[in-house]
Parts: C-alpha cells; sequence; structure tokens
C-alpha cells in the first residue's frame, strides 16, 4: 500500500505517524518565505540608503543573516516553522518526530549551499523528487524532514441517539470505522450513507435509513453514550 | 471500478498531503509510467524537432511539444489509474489502452482549454468517469468546489520546477565547462550579441526542454489524479467503504463458519450443543447492555462540579501557562530619542559604524585567542605521552582496595570519647560501632564477618542471651545507621551512656 506516512515506534509501543511534506508544499513555503525576506529586505532598505556607505554595510549584514541565520532562527524559536511553513502547515521535525534542535537546524540550512546548486535549486528539487520522504540533501545529512503539521479534516459531532450494544465483539479498526462513518455522514449524500449502511447489512439486520439509525446508535453506544 | 484492490491508502488528507500521494504513487510506479511516457513521446518529439528543422523555423519543435502536453497527460494517467485499481500495465498495452479512451475532452484540451491552469485535475473527470456533458459539468463543479485554488498553484509550481530543471542543466553545464573551452557562440548569445539563434543552439534547449518536461509532466499528472482521489474520497468516504466491505467480509465469514459447525455437529447431541454454545458466544447473542453509565453509576456526560473545579485549579497553574505577574522598571516619561540632523552625520556615523564593527571584530579574535590558549592549558598534560603511561600497571585488584579496617584502640571507649570531642563524630560513632560488632561477635563465639550489614547484627543482637547487653547492642547500631545514612547524631549525653559499660569499655560487668 502506497502512502507518504513515516510511521515510527517508540520503546513505549506508541507509534507515531510522520506525515512527510514533499517538493511542491515545501516548494510553495520556500517561495512565500522568499517574498517575505524580500519585502522586508526592500522595506529595511529605505532607512538604510539614508546613511550611505554606512547604510550599505547593515544592508550586507541584514542580507546575510536573512540568508544564513533567518531559517535557523525560525525553525528553532518557532516550533519548527519559517512563517512560510507555518503558512502552509508545515513543519521541521528530527527523523524519530521530535522537535528540531540547534546543531541539526544549522545543518541542514548550511547544507542548502549544496541544495541550492545551480544556483535554482536543482539540487534540492530532485533530492526532494527522488527521496521517499521528500528530504533533501541537507535533510538527510542533518537526519531532519518536513512534516504536514495542520490537522486532519475532521468530520462533526455524532448525533446523540440512544446507544443500541454491538451484537459481537468488533475489532479496533473497524470501529474506527464506524465512528468515522458516523462523523462523516454528514458529509455525504443520502443515498450515498445508505449505501454504506446497506453494506453493513449482516451486521445490523436492516436498511437504508433503518440501517444509517442502527448504525449511528452503535456509535453512540461506542462513544460511550448512554 | 473494485474499491478492494486499490493499492493507496486511503484516508481524508489535507489538499497539501494529497499532492504528495501523487508524487509517492509515481515513485512506486515509475518504471511503467515512464517506459509509456518515453515510447510514446520520444518519436513525437523527433518528428516535431524534424518537421521544425524541414521547415527552416528550429523553434516549432519546442512550441509543438509544449502544446502537445495534454496529450501526453493521457499516458501517465492511464498507467497510474489502472495501477491503483489493479496491475500496472506495461507500455504496449498502455498504448493500445490510448485507443480505448475518449479523444474529444483531449481534443478540448488542445485547443480552447489550452491554457487551464485546472488540467491537472480535469484530466481524471474527462477520460476515467467518462461521462456526458450535462453530467460532467454538474459532477466538475462538485469536484473543484475546494480545489482551484490548489490545482492552479499545483499547474503554477510544476511549470516552475520544469524551469528550475531546464535552468539545472545548462548552468550545471556551464559550471563544468573550462573557461576557454565555452564555444564563443554561446557567449555572444549570454552577452546577446547575437540576433540569430543558431538551429544547433534551439535544437540543444528543445531537448532539454523535453527532458525537464519528461520528469515534471508525470508528476503533475499524479498529483492531479492524487487530488482527485482524495476529493472523491471525501465526497464519498472511500475509506469508510472499503473498511465496511472488509468488515462485511469478515461477518459473512463468521456466519457461514456457524452453519459449518452447526451441520458438522448434528451428529451427536454432546457436540450439537457445543456448537451451538460456540455460535451463541460467536455471532447470535447480544450481550447485556453495558454503558458507562452502569459501570461507574453516574451520567458519565454530565458536568461534574468536582472535575471541572479541579481542571480549574490545574489551569491556574503557572506550567499550564495562566497569568503571570511580571515586575521589570519602566522609565516614567519616555527618553526623547537623539534628535539627528540628517546631513552632518552621515560621515560620523559610518565612522561610528565601523569603528564599533572593528572592535566587535578585535574583540572577538581576542575571545578566540583567549579560548585557544585556555584549551591548550587545560589539555596540557594530555599531549605529552609520559613513560609510565606507555605500560600501564596493572590496576591492583579489587579486595584490596576495600580498606583493610585498622585495628581496635585498647581503651575503645576513650578513642571514640576523644574523637566525639574533637567534632569527628561520624568516626566516633563508626569506632563504636565496629567495637560493638566486634564485642558481639566475641560474645556469640563466632568469627567477625567482613561482609555483615548493619541489619545482620540487629539480627544477632536477638541472639545475646543477656537481654540489657542485646538492648545495647541494638541502640548502638540504630544510633550508628542514624548518623550514617541521615546525618542525625545523638547528643553529647546519649554517647556518654552509649560509651559507658560493655561493649565499649569490653571489662565492664554491664
Amino acid at each position: 500500500m502506497i502512502d507518504t506516512v513515516r510511521e515510527i515506534e517508540t520503546a513505549e509501543g506508541i507509534s507515531l505517524r510522520l506525515r512527510a511534506a514533499g517538493a511542491l508544499p515545501r516548494a510553495q513555503a520556500w517561495v512565500l518565505d522568499l517574498l517575505l525576506r524580500g519585502v522586508f529586505f526592500i522595506v529595511a532598505m529605505i532607512p538604510l540608503s539614508i546613511f550611505g556607505v554606512a547604510g550599505n554595510g547593515l544592508a550586507m549584514l541584514l542580507l546575510f543573516a536573512l540568508m544564513w541565520a533567518y531559517a535557523v532562527i525560525c525553525e528553532v524559536w518557532m516550533d519548527g516553522q519559517t512563517p512560510g511553513k507555518r503558512a502552509l502547515g508545515l513543519r521541521v521535525v528530527h527523523a524519530d518526530g521530535t522537535p528540531v534542535t540547534w546543531l541539526p537546524s544549522v545543518v541542514r540550512n548550511l547544507l542548502r549551499a549544496v541544495d541550492i546548486l545551480p544556483g535554482v535549486y536543482g539540487v534540492g528539487l530532485v533530492s526532494t523528487l527522488v527521496d521517499p520522504h521528500a528530504r533533501r540533501l541537507g535533510d538527510i545529512v542533518a537526519g531532519t524532514m518536513v512534516i504536514h503539521a495542520r490537522e486532519l479534516p475532521a468530520g462533526q459531532q455524532v448525533p446523540a441517539m440512544p446507544a443500541l450494544p454491538l451484537p459481537l465483539v468488533l475489532s479496533a479498526d473497524e470501529q474506527a470505522a464506524l465512528v468515522d462513518y458516523a462523523e462523516r455522514a454528514g458529509q455525504l449524500t443520502v443515498q450515498r450513507q445508505e449505501e454504506l449502511a446497506n453494506l453493513l447489512t449482516p451486521l445490523t439486520g436492516l436498511r437504508d435509513t433503518a440501517a444509517i439509525r442502527q448504525l449511528v446508535a452503535y456509535v453512540n453506544w461506542l462513544l460511550g453514550r448512554a | 471500478m473494485e474499491l478492494e484492490r486499490i493499492g493507496v491508502v486511503l484516508r481524508p488528507r489535507v489538499t497539501r498531503e494529497a499532492l504528495d500521494l501523487g508524487a509517492a504513487m509515481l515513485r512506486a510506479h515509475a518504471r511503467p509510467v515512464w517506459s509509456a511516457w518515453f515510447a510514446f513521446t520520444l518519436p513525437l518529439f523527433v518528428l516535431c524537432n524534424g518537421l521544425g528543422v524541414a521547415l527552416g523555423w528550429p523553434w516549432l519543435g519546442w512550441v509543438l511539444m509544449w502544446w502537445l502536453k495534454p496529450l501526453f497527460d493521457r499516458l501517465p494517467l492511464y498507467v497510474l489509474s489502472r495501477a491503483v485499481f489493479d496491475q500496472a500495465p506495461g507500455w504496449r498495452q498502455t498504448l493500445r489502452g490510448q485507443a480505448r479512451w475518449p479523444w474529444r475532452r483531449t481534443l478540448a484540451a488542445l485547443t480552447w482549454l489550452r491554457v487551464d491552469s485546472n488540467r491537472a485535475l480535469r484530466l481524471p473527470l474527462d477520460l476515467l468517469e467518462g461521462s456526458t456533458r450535462a453530467q460532467r459539468s454538474a459532477r466538475w463543479k462538485v469536484l473543484r468546489r475546494r480545489l482551484v485554488g490548489e490545482t492552479s498553484l499545483l499547474t503554477y509550481f510544476c511549470l516552475l520546477f520544469e524551469l528550475v530543471l531546464f535552468l539545472s542543466v545548462w548552468l550545471f553545464a556551464l559550471l563544468l565547462i573550462p573557461h576557454e573551452w565555452r564555444p564563443q557562440s554561446l557567449i555572444e548569445l549570454v552577452r546577446g550579441d547575437t540576433q540569430v539563434i543558431p538551429t544547433a543552439w534551439v535544437l540543444a534547449g528543445a531537448g532539454v526542454a523535453y527532458l525537464a518536461m519528461s520528469v515534471i509532466e508525470p508528476l503533475y499528472v499524479a498529483c492531479g489524479f492524487a487530488l482527485y482521489l482524495n476529493r472523491r474520497t471525501q465526497l464519498e468516504a472511500w475509506d469508510i467503504d472499503l473498511a465496511f466491505r472488509r468488515l462485511r467480509a469478515r461477518l459473512q465469514g463468521v456466519a457461514l463458519l456457524a452453519g459449518a459447525l452447526l451441520c458438522f455437529g448434528a451428529w451427536t447431541p454432546a457436540a450439537q450443543a457445543q456448537a451451538t454454545a460456540e455460535v451463541h458466544t460467536a455471532a447470535v447473542a447480544k450481550p447485556a447492555s453495558v454503558s458507562l453509565d452502569a459501570v461507574f453509576g453516574a451520567r458519565a456526560e454530565a458536568p461534574d462540579p468536582r472535575l471541572a473545579q479541579a481542571a480549574a485549579q490545574a489551569y491556574r497553574d503557572p506550567r499550564f501557562g495562566g497569568e503571570h505577574t511580571v515586575r521589570r522598571w519602566e522609565f516614567k516619561y519616555t527618553p526623547k530619542p537623539a534628535t539627528a540632523t540628517v546631513n552632518p552625520l552621515f560621515p560620523w556615523l559610518g565612522r561610528l559604524l565601523g569603528g564599533f564593527f572593528q572592535l566587535l571584530l578585535w574583540l572577538l579574535l581576542i575571545g578566540v585567542l583567549g579560548g585557544l590558549i585556555w584549551l591548550g592549558w587545560r589539555w596540557r598534560g594530555r599531549w605529552l605521552v609520559r613513560e609510565e603511561e606507555a605500560a600501564p600497571a596493572l590496576s591492583p585488584p579489587i579486595s584490596s582496595m576495600v580498606d583493610a579496617p585498622a585495628a581496635l584502640p585498647a581503651d575503645l571507649a576513650g578513642a571514640a570519647r576523644a574523637l566525639w570531642q574533637a567534632q569527628h563524630r561520624r568516626e566516633a560513632l563508626a569506632l563504636l560501632y565496629r567495637g560493638c560488632v566486634e564485642q558481639t561477635a566475641r560474645e556469640l563465639r563466632q568469627p567477625p564477618a567482613a561482609d555483615a550489614t548493619e541489619a545482620h547484627w540487629l539480627r544477632q543482637a536477638q541472639a545475646i542471651d543477656d537481654p540489657q547487653r542485646s538492648r545495647r547492642v541494638i541502640e548502638i547500631v540504630r544510633t550508628w545507621q542514624f548518623a550514617a545514612y541521615a546525618g542525625r547524631y545523638p547528643d553529647d549525653a546519649t554517647v556518654e551512656q552509649l560509651l559507658a559499660g560493655w561493649p565499649a569499655q569490653p571489662g565492664a560487668s554491664t
């Protein structure tokens, strides 16, 4: 089965699912960051231009900081998110899912010098397209990756109904599917809801609207409502 | 379409995540996609450029290849759509399969829809769903609702990626060719001296552009297809459909098994009874209604005032945020900014800043030098390889590292009292303890054990016949334990009491 998730099992037996972010969202975040920095630099140049040569020197220092320190400082102090990444819901983390720290962040951003070759990020693009977790060379060396941090789209509250106990024991996956169904039924057409509910006639013994109501009642029981 | 055979993990995803699913699909089916791609597009590339050269317009091949993109898009989509639901087809099969796919929409995409930023999402709808015109426009309205922005961004960024790859190839070539070997025509081209570009360069450019397109265009189609899959998963809950189908198959399997058990066990009444019992537990009986109310005796969802209070208490903890009181000094009046007249300050400020940064650099240099000297001083011993270290002596055996206790003084009580009065309280009590232990061993006619613990001597004390002596041993051991492990020392009177009589004075009668 093809998926973009990197699954990590902790020593406590908890599996963490890191949803690796690919080349396209990362490029979008990068372009946004570039625009932000460009605008900031131009705005800063206006007062600096009054100071002649001294202002030029300061502008060079600012440019250096924006090129090399911006990403590191943002990543370490803003939860692994530069403003562009934050806007797109991305986050830099270590390969094991822990928050990124100084050294890996510095390494991954220093290696931009390689990824940017030959001046237009060609190496970085090819690396993100080829790597299964869409890491560029800097990420691979620093042991970091970029993940989707935004929450998954969720359904609405399960409608409250008198709970009905399930007639037999279901596995955790099957229970989750039932709850998913009740939560997302509002996004589906009525016909599709009935079609799905009819699939479970062996469980409910009913069809169409009655089957939907029965399933929602089961879910109320699964959620521990009275 | 048989959903059970789908080869990707379906779950509701953020739209951007769906794009990454497209890249992952492409990575997994890279070989069939690109073999079909090159089998179809390479002859066309040669044909287009040949046509361009023959007509005397070398750029025509370039333009035609770009224009025909919607036609080429059919191949990756064919492979991926088959690969996701079934098996990836070979390139011959893909080429043959094109004949069966509708052409009208491709013609539309090649003409009036050529400049359409939603092509990636339109493709699966047009080619995979095959519906009438009215249906299609209704479907398109539903499908595109939250995706238009994302699909347009996808198109623009794929264009950008193509450009990046195209430029990368040229720039790498420029970087790798030594300066004196670079052909004069290229330098003139870069400087803009030439007005007419030689055909060879145009063809090379077309070739590189074709390669860049070959890399990115399948990605574009795959991402569009993934967006389509994700949207339909959202609209039609495909993931739930799959889970329900699996559950249904399992339930039907259970029912079959139960039936088989019934038939099989009907031969003997006992077996039948057992079988019905099994079926009973497996599928038929409804368990007694168990709810949270029954288990906990109270309404599970009713708001509990105690819980709310405890939660409020917890949130007041500064570690969970909440309010902080911060004290700091502030100016009562805002300090006036130094009014700087602009003109005369220019050279000043420049010199000032220059001096400041120079000072900073000097300080940095001093810091680095200081650090180096400090490091050298700190590690000064490590650099000289000493003679002794070349042949390190065998480490002494562990047993000899345990201090053999010095012999006890003859006047134990006196020695201990002297130590106590000299404020060496711990040593005094240790001496007393050791003497006490020795006397106890002698009393019990045992060899003194080196590995005996305090607890051992407490137990041994019970064995002493004289209850008073036994009590005194326990007292001394306890006092020592309190002093040694808890740092709690007795007062002088207690010590005097412990030092009087047996065992501190072995000759004493009590």
